[in-house]
């Protein structure tokens, strides 16, 4: 199972902050320990992820869930089931938040407006290396 | 698990994108689809097999979210997150795009036609439910707009005989509405999901209504006459929850289909799973139990988003994913 | 918290689930202080932000205030408004005021109150009086408050009338040459407007009639023609509106109601006819012990200590006047009885004149969110046949308002409104021509002033509100 974190927190760490310049990492919105796996049958799995917006008001911690939500979508290898919450404490709204990020309907129909879709792009390029 | 659940045939409906919703017309040889891409397909039997009749493509700038079937059969309305819905008009083998309903502020997540097929009700991220009417031009005009909800409506749907209406949402709630003088009204308000309520589906009679959330439940409404002191009593309508399916699925219940011929009931789960409950007979009308009467564990490769019991077959089943799949199923009852 | 603003706002409330104050995505504009070097900013505890510099010494920063012009401007929502609302334009403010006034010796406001006619009607079905009692009975009750003077809506209305007549006939006049010239359509009902110019933007703007609404004529009243004749600056007079409905308080702060070069608002504060009786029950008091007062006739449409009022709607009867005079000027014709065809439902009416077996004029009243849709619907499809509509936001229009009183328990909401609407036409009604003071006010006020502040002080700017693309701050 950790193996499998490790691969999720590979995809997860390089997206960029929507506004900074920096990626999830290195604002410590994402760390290892946030990724938590779970066997639901033999070749699927239960993802996990807590992240901590960098202050508690912050208005983008949808978007950022939002970019958790797209690029592992499109990037993870194995099939799986994902759930992304805020890490408990960060976030003076956190249950919405939660409720938001995790309804596939409301993501699917943020991904289709164009503002939306440009920046969540810019936030999950790959970086070149 | 029982395996009264048999695969007729599955179908790559929509490549590459969500098949978000399966619905069959009401004589029950056609089956409409549509999805991410935007578009509609419309299914139907050749032999033994169910091929594409025909694509409805350009009516939607954004995912096709949900279908309805007017009771005629002649025309189908689709619901966008492009805020419109679109009305269609079906020519020979052919649909033709009648008109184009606009006035949402941004998705609309679910249309519904009346039993009289006169009256048309859409629903909204917006949070407000619209009731339209019909007139002998095809013309449409709004007849009420209801801002009951107060989160985003994921779903409308008419009672089978009456003109009542009711809707689901993200507030977790359901609401019943009726017309009172010259305007529409919430005359009741059911609380007892604890997330998202995604779907509605009344029995054949509407005396009771299947709710399905994000919850992981089912819950079992049933109407209660006022007198009778039963359930919250609000206005002259009363519904009361006699039955909650829990601990069966394994994620979100998307949606619940009452089937009108067998009261069999069939469920689309976030678990990949379809299963079909059957009520135990000779039960307490108050406290009716229902029993598992198929699990279909990976139905679909991913997320099941729509389940239809086709309304002239007994026991024959459409489902949709996330994997842009249809499959179509048939529930054979085992004693 | 429900939202106390018309369904029609509600609705253009694109979707919040997060309380306002993290749900505005309005930028701010921010003094920025040359600095010297990096400065690290921290949350306490206690929630504030505090900014701390290289020497390790703290600085508490300032909160971000939105305004509620920022609201206004801003696509975003509506919810952000209500609150900033709540906390600028209440009850409790026109309290502090008269506190402040009784405390100061040198700083004192000249408060004056202006009360709409829906209001005193709806107060009257309360309490069990005439709508011209209420009338009385209020001017007493704010005098005892320490109010200077108190106007009655009525009057300025009778200029709202005026204009929109005048611009109506003109705009039948060049309908051949401009084909955004009808119908027009009302502009007095606030929750019309700021829906207008949030969700349809350069397409309806141009039918909606420039005329000012009574609330802002008596803007124009109190904070010109009066502070003048008072030697008193804009400034040194606080003025609240007393109104049906809460969308007035968006009115109120328009900044196209707002004097720039004396920085202050034509109406400083808007509260509602259920934030009277607040007020009532605060100074535990009812209407019906309080004396009747004298009437401050200055600003108010009053014969013998009696109030007079408008024929039509209880909206205001836009509809009736413009119709009538336009049936004379353009047609030739006199209407005596109007006579009202329900259409769709009761909120729908239509009122057509016909010559020689042809309609000339049609017009109809379009109330509520479902027919104001219906409408709008009709005009992008080129299928409106109407010359001029009076567009409203409630249900049964103005004295249905949201700021209404509400039925005591038990009672009927529906006899309640029907009493309310009984009470508000049972005021002798005045044709508007026929005040002269009203005249009088355009002879030498209005033609002092030359003809193009006379324009700025009878008639308004609407303004499209751009939708935001910006994806930062866009909910979804």
């Amino acid at each position: 199972m950790e193996e499998k974190a490790l691969e999720v927190y590979d995809v997860i760490r390089t997206i960029r902050d929507p506004e900074k310049p920096n990626t999830l990492e290195e604002l410590d919105v994402v760390t290892e320990k946030c990724v938590e796996v779970q066997e639901l049958s033999h070749d699927e799995y239960l993802i996990i992820i807590k992240f901590s917006p960098t202050v508690p008001h912050c208005s983008l911690a949808t978007l950022i869930g939002l970019c958790l939500q797209v690029k592992l979508q499109r990037c993870l290898p194995f099939k799986h089931k994902l759930e992304i919450y805020i890490s408990e404490g960060t976030h003076s709204t956190e249950e919405d938040i939660n409720k938001q990020i995790n309804d596939k309907e409301r993501v699917a129909a943020a991904m289709e407006n164009p503002n939306l879709r440009d920046i969540v792009e810019q936030c999950v390029i790959e970086p070149d290396d | 698990m029982k395996e009264n659940l048999t695969l007729i045939q599955r179908l790559n409906a929509h490549p590459d994108s969500r098949c978000w919703f399966v619905g069959w017309n009401p004589n029950g040889t056609l089956l409409a689809s549509c999805g991410g891409d935007k578009a509609i397909r419309i299914w139907g039997r050749e032999g033994d097999s169910w091929v594409c009749k025909g694509v409805l493509e350009d009516g939607h700038q954004r995912t096709v979210r949900k279908l309805a079937w007017s009771p005629c059969g002649n025309y189908l309305a689709s619901a966008s997150f492009d805020a419109t819905t679109c009305i269609w008009k079906k020519k020979n083998d052919d649909f033709e795009s009648l008109t184009v309903l606009e006035g949402h502020e941004n998705e609309v997540k679910c249309v519904s036609w009346a039993p009289s097929g006169n009256l048309l009700a859409t629903c909204s991220r917006d949070k407000s439910v619209w009731i339209w009417e019909v007139d002998e031009e095809d013309d449409y005009e709004c007849v009420t707009v209801l801002n009951s909800h107060t989160q985003d409506v994921k779903h409308v749907a008419w009672h089978p005989t009456q003109e009542l209406l009711v809707s689901a949402s993200y507030d977790n709630n359901i609401c019943i509405y009726k017309e009172v003088d010259d305007d529409w009204e919430c005359q009741a308000t059911l609380q007892g999901h604890t997330s998202t309520v995604w779907n509605l589906s009344f029995s054949a009679t509407g005396e009771r209504l299947a709710s399905c959330s994000d919850d992981r439940t089912v819950k079992i409404w049933k109407e209660y006459l006022a007198e009778s002191g039963q359930g919250e009593l609000i206005g002259d309508i009363s519904w009361k929850c006699v039955c909650t399916l829990s601990g069966y699925h394994g994620r979100a219940v998307y949606d619940v289909d009452w089937c009108r011929l067998t009261g069999a009931l069939a469920t689309a789960s976030g678990d990949d799973a379809v299963r079909v409950f059957k009520e135990e007979s000779s039960t307490d009308p108050d406290q009716p139990l229902f029993s598992l009467a198929a699990h279909m564990p990976k139905a679909h490769s991913q997320d099941v988003n729509s389940v239809a019991w086709n309304p002239k077959e007994a026991g024959l089943l459409a489902t949709c994913s996330d994997s842009g799949d249809i499959a179509i199923w048939r529930f054979q009852e085992q004693d | 918290m429900a939202s106390v603003f018309s369904g029609v706002l509600q609705l253009t409330d694109l979707d919040d689930f997060i309380t306002p104050s993290q749900e505005c995505v309005k930028p701010v504009k921010i003094e920025k202080k040359q600095g010297k070097s990096v400065a690290k900013i921290q949350i306490e505890d206690d929630g504030t932000y505090v900014q701390i510099n290289p020497a390790g010494q703290k600085q508490k920063l300032e909160k971000a205030k939105i305004t509620l012009n920022d609201c206004l401007a801003c696509s975003g929502c509506i919810t952000s408004a209500e609150s900033v609302l709540i906390t600028q334009q209440s009850h409790e403010e026109l309290f502090k005021v008269l506190r402040n006034n009784k405390a100061s010796a040198t700083e004192k406001k000249v408060v004056v109150v202006s009360v709409s006619p829906q209001s005193r009607a709806s107060l009257a079905a309360f309490y069990g009086l005439s709508s011209s009692e209420v009338g009385r009975r209020l001017t007493s009750f704010f005098k005892g408050l320490g109010v200077h003077h108190v106007f009655d809506t009525s009057f300025s209305r009778t200029f709202s009338l005026l204009e929109s007549q005048r611009e109506f006939v003109e705009r039948f006049q060049r309908k051949e040459q401009d084909s955004r010239a009808l119908p027009m359509m009302t502009s007095a009902c606030p929750g019309w407007i700021c829906y207008a110019e949030k969700t349809h933007g350069d397409f309806i703007l141009p039918y909606i009639s420039t005329t000012r609404s009574p609330q802002a004529m008596m803007g124009s009243l109190v904070k010109g023609y009066f502070a003048e004749q008072q030697g008193l600056s804009p400034q040194q007079i606080y003025h609240v509106a007393v109104m049906p409905c809460f969308d007035k308080k968006l009115e109120a702060s328009r900044p196209d109601f707002y004097l720039n070069k004396a920085e202050s608002r034509e109406v400083d504060c808007v509260i509602t006819s259920g934030e009277v009786q607040k007020m009532l029950e605060e100074e535990k008091v009812t209407l019906n012990e309080i004396e009747d007062g004298p009437l401050d006739t200055l600003f108010s449409n009053v014969k013998d200590g009696e109030f007079l009022s408008h024929a039509g709607s209880g909206s205001g009867g836009y509809l009736h006047h413009v119709f009538t005079y336009a049936a004379r000027q353009i047609f030739g014709e006199e209407t005596k009885e109007l006579t009202y065809k329900i259409l769709r439902n009761k909120d729908f009416q239509e009122v057509t004149l016909e010559k020689d077996g042809a309609v000339v004029l049609s017009f109809a009243s379009t109330y509520g969110f479902r027919n104001i849709q219906n409408l709008v619907q009709k005009l992008k499809r080129g299928k409106s046949p109407y010359h001029f509509v009076e567009v409203m936001a409630c249900p049964s229009g103005c004295l249905n308002g949201g700021g209404q009183l509400k039925p005591s328990p038990g009672q009927n909401p529906k006899e309640f409104l029907q009493r309310v609407e009984t009470l508000y036409k049972a005021e002798v009604a005045q044709t508007p021509e026929d005040d002269a003071r009203v005249a009088e006010l355009y002879q030498s006020w209005l033609r002092s002033v030359g003809e193009e502040h006379a324009r700025e002080l009878l008639h308004t700017n609407y303004h499209a509100v751009e939708k935001m693309t910006n994806g930062l701050t866009m909910k979804w």
